[in-house]
């Protein structure tokens, strides 16, 4: 699973450890989930979803659906 | 009990262990088997009660005048990547710890150590077995 995280919360100019106090998480979350090392539950894709105000397939997107396109 | 007095009832019932082993062992005494080792429990249990409820107590006192690191422990505690990770280290142990046990039987029933000391550990290991297969099923008919 691939996502641009890490574009995102740089578009808004927000660090890592803002954006895990947000969402109740760690930093190292955080970073997990950017460098693509953790994939969220679904709870916690949803949390990201209604913070950066974007449809969850806009922020996680599948690998091999990607490349098929 | 809130937090606060369990620290320091902790930190009170770990030096009064202390101070009794420490007094076990400086008074002439005859005891012997489990009595001669109490003084050194006593000593060990005490010295860890009261270390815990030192820990503990400093940890609150800094965490009350600081709120954010509250707030960061909190994210710490709950975060689900930690939580998974904590599963999937004891998952893994417990998995090595079924060979082990498993090895360690063995080789108790090969080199004749006692058969109540074999038993029991048949029975603890066969009880931790079972348990494991108790709660998948709990969580197969939840899931």
């Amino acid at each position: 699973m691939k996502n641009c995280l890490e574009t995102l919360r740089k578009q808004r100019g927000i660090r890592q450890e803002e954006l895990a106090d947000a969402l109740g998480i760690s930093r190292q979350t955080v970073s997990s989930l950017e460098n693509g090392r953790y994939n969220p539950s679904i709870l916690l894709a949803f949390k990201l979803s209604r913070y950066f105000q974007l449809p969850i397939e806009e922020i996680f997107f599948d690998e091999e659906e990607t490349n098929r396109e | 009990m809130n937090k606060k007095w369990l620290s320091v009832v902790l930190m009170i019932v770990g030096a009064l262990l202390l101070v009794g082993g420490l007094y076990l062992i400086l008074i002439p005494a005859s005891a012997e088997g489990f009595l001669s080792a109490l003084p050194f429990i006593l000593i060990g249990v005490g010295c860890g009660a009261l270390g815990q409820g030192i820990g503990d107590r400093l940890q609150q006192r800094k965490i009350a005048r600081s709120p954010a690191l509250a707030k960061q422990q909190a994210n710490e505690r709950n975060d689900e990547r930690n939580i998974a990770i904590a599963n999937r280290a004891k998952a893994k142990a417990f998995d090595l710890m079924v060979y082990v046990f498993g090895a360690l039987l063995l080789s108790f029933a090969q080199f004749g150590v006692s058969t109540a000391a074999t038993i029991s550990l048949t029975a603890a290991y066969l009880l931790v077995i079972g348990y494991r297969i108790f709660v998948s099923v709990q969580f197969d008919r939840e899931m």
